[in-house]
């Protein structure tokens, strides 16, 4: 466990530089693109080279390395890093034959190109990581964060989950059956019954330490499984909340990642049958879109609404019968097997 | 703070598919690169590679794999996961335990099928059977499925250091109390992606490497994969322990994308607080297997900064002479040559070596030879400045 200080998040709403999420950013033909911002403090040369993954990488950190002069390292979760610098120098290998490439995309394309860029701007020469396992890559840098935190109690680090669309990783996801045939809108999307989500992506990034002291909030606890079996996650669920929950404690708020993949609807339905009657259930995925390191929104958003105290009503799943929300359980599904539960307290 | 043992390992490259075969190439000096067989490319002819000589085919026959969409990666990667959980002895029953971990590094993931990504990618067909077999993630997500693993599972992508981080990622897992056991190790195969990639920036020799030579051209890329079972000192009943875990670290360059700075101070701060977390002073490591790729940059300043770290630099060789740089493997692939050291209490020649290099006059071991290991460094550097250093010692 550890706590949340200062964060950034540049997503398809508007998040960065302050947040205002009332009001629901409408997306069509199925891409969630995040709200880039005007990248002051990036020298213009340096810009133009960059990929999408890196740009919104380097702009959310910046802001966090200003505050904080003494990082101890940067910890990154990104399934596919710069899936668009990867697919350009694929193209050129193919187009040229093999003839004489310029590295920029191939130096670009390695998933560690966000945390070493920002290592990079920061002069930082700590702790540096790039976790990449899919849909459960940003919940192995916590577990990382969390595991270095409890050796080196003084210490401070960067967090940081993103993905971006690309044309490429769009076509892939599509052809896997990812992204819905027809075409949505994200405040349309669990409403159809139809396979698929839409594409989304974005970037968080977070300050964590151990010290509670002007925190934001208290990461508790988080658990991953890999598992297409409902009675498991349930019980590894309910194992969870007995674990991490006291008897005087409640799940406030259960903040799903329920995407409008009818596939899954019975997924998110079982888990919310083991919460009490008044636990309010809220959705972010029409807000973010789909992507393996969401579950990196949602962290940035739960810390949003314990401070805030707010859920906007087009989040809310069912009613909102609460006055104060003082616990949060995020749960994240990728792709049926890829899953993740998280608890996150008000300081 | 519990110890972390390795209690198995397992490892296919170039020099071959079982333990017996890497250590028979190492000892007798076996140099296992050459011309490219597998796949057509423009470099097939002009430059040099440690090549694994099965085909898919023959992979997939050998390791009974019959589901479809499996790349060549996570072919190479069961084939050393099989070998590990057998020395290892680790029964179907506990590797689908809860406390059982995977934890994965590459760098090329299902990129090694060129054709069928590009096709995918830039929507051509209507998916190959590869389409979901891509990211490095689609490795770790094959094991876990077919292994059905409860634990943690992770995948890790530090560029060439990616391997090393995952062994420290496991054997962090373990003193935390998260898993009682780890399979942690690194895989990467052969691919024209990397192949054009390495060679935009110059950085392929077009003859053999000559890690730590004045006249270094390069390097000579490679593929294969390791994996190491790594148990916590509670865990241990009756397993036979092969090396300890005794200490590792992770810093950045913080320099350039592809080059490291002059005087190293990413790979010397890895090995520094690798030491610290040993709990160690210099003058316990006998041994280093280095980075040593054999580009100009690398070997120079490694070099430089054994130098600034250690009052009298240990004896050292590169591997990547052996079998080529085997990228997201390399540093778990090292990781089993240094426990063959430790365990054999013997040092493999480096190879290709002639004159030192002006500044830093180092000299890799060059003949085999039998002498006291007790504790070996493996150090391990990537793009972005992704730096590693994993120590072990005998028990």
């Amino acid at each position: 466990m550890f706590y949340i200080h200062q964060t950034v998040c540049i997503s398809p709403q508007i998040t960065f530089p302050e947040a205002n999420l009332e009001q629901l950013i409408i997306c069509n033909e199925n891409k969630l693109y995040a709200k880039e911002p005007s990248y002051e403090g990036i020298p213009t040369g340096i810009l133009r080279r960059m990929g999408k993954a890196v740009r919104l990488g380097v702009a959310a950190a910046l802001p966090l390395f200003k505050l904080n002069d003494q990082l101890d390292g940067i910890i990154i979760g990104t399934a596919n890093g710069g899936m668009e610098d990867c697919i350009k120098f694929l193209n050129q290998i193919m187009q040229y034959e093999e003839g004489v490439l310029t590295p920029t995309n191939f130096v670009q394309s390695t998933s560690n190109a966000v945390a070493s860029q920002l290592g990079f701007f920061s002069k930082n020469k700590g702790y540096n990581i790039t976790h990449v396992h899919r849909g459960l890559a940003f919940e192995n840098a916590i577990i990382d964060a969390e595991m270095l935190l409890d050796d080196n109690k003084e210490h401070t680090y960067l967090l940081g989950g993103l993905d971006e669309i690309s044309t490429y990783n769009f076509n892939i996801d599509y052809l896997c059956g990812y992204i819905k045939k027809e075409s949505i809108t994200n405040a349309d999307l669990y409403t159809g019954k139809t396979e698929g989500s839409i594409a989304g992506e974005g970037v968080s990034m977070f300050v964590v330490n151990n010290n509670s002291k002007d925190a934001i909030s208290n990461f508790r606890a988080i658990q991953t499984i890999h598992t297409t079996d409902d009675k498991e996650l349930a019980a590894v669920f309910k194992k969870f909340l007995a674990e991490n929950l006291s008897d005087r404690e409640t799940v406030d708020l259960f903040l799903t990642g329920e995407n409008g993949d009818f596939r899954y609807e019975n997924v998110y339905e079982t888990l919310e049958s083991i919460l009490k009657e008044d636990t309010v259930v809220a959705r972010y995925k029409h807000m973010c879109g789909e992507y393996q390191t969401a579950s990196s929104f949602a962290l940035w958003l739960s810390g949003w609404i314990l401070q805030n105290q707010n859920v906007p009503m087009h989040m809310l799943k069912t009613s909102l019968k609460k006055n104060e929300i003082a616990n949060i359980v995020i749960y994240s599904n990728y792709q049926g097997f890829q899953h993740s539960f998280m608890l996150l307290s008000k300081v | 703070m519990a110890k972390v043992y390795v209690t198995g390992m397992g490892i296919i490259t170039a020099l071959g598919d079982t333990l017996e075969l890497n250590r028979d190439g190492l000892m007798q000096g076996k140099c296992a690169i050459g011309k490219l067989d597998s796949f057509p490319s423009k470099y097939a002819e002009t430059l040099l590679f440690g090549e694994i000589k099965h085909s898919n085919a023959q992979l997939k026959k050998m390791l009974n794999v019959n589901v479809k969409g499996v790349s060549r990666t996570s072919l190479l990667a069961l084939h050393a996961f099989n070998q590990a959980i057998q020395d290892a002895g680790i029964s179907e029953k506990e590797l689908s335990n809860s406390d059982t971990s995977l934890v994965i590094a590459n760098t090329v993931g299902g990129m090694c099928l060129t054709d069928e990504l590009y096709q995918d990618a830039n929507q051509h067909n209507s998916g190959s059977e590869y389409i979901a077999s891509y990211d490095c993630g689609s490795v770790g997500v094959f094991l876990q499925d077919r292994f059905k693993i409860r634990g943690i599972v992770n995948t890790i992508n530090t560029a060439c250091s990616s391997s090393a981080n995952a062994i420290m990622y496991g054997a962090r897992l373990i003193k935390k109390g998260y898993a009682k056991r780890v399979i942690v190790g690194g895989t990467d195969s052969l691919a024209k992606f990397t192949i054009n990639g390495f060679n935009s920036l110059h950085i392929l020799s077009p003859g053999l490497c000559a890690p730590f030579d004045k006249d270094r051209s390069g390097l000579n890329l490679g593929e294969g994969a390791a994996f190491l079972v790594l148990e916590g000192e509670d865990s241990i009943v009756d397993q036979k322990i092969i090396a300890e875990v005794k200490g590792y670290a992770n810093a950045n360059d913080a320099y350039h994308p592809s080059t490291l700075s002059e005087n190293g101070d990413g790979p010397f701060l890895a090995m520094q607080q690798a030491l610290k977390q040993a709990g160690l002073t210099p003058g316990d490591i006998d041994f280093i297997n280095t980075h040593g790729t054999g580009t100009e940059n690398n070997d120079e300043v490694e070099g430089r900064a054994m130098i600034r770290l250690f009052n009298k630099v240990p004896a050292f060789t590169s591997t990547k002479s052996n079998i080529g740089h085997t990228l997201g493997a390399s540093g778990a692939i090292e990781a089993v040559y240094c426990i063959l050291n430790l365990l054999h209490q013997e040092i493999y020649p480096s190879l290709n070596f002639k004159e030192s290099i002006t500044d830093t006059r180092l000299i890799p071991e060059q003949s085999y030879s039998k002498t006291v290991i007790n504790n070996v460094m493996s150090n391990s550097f990537g793009f972005g400045g992704n730096c590693s250093s994993v120590i072990l010692s005998k028990v």
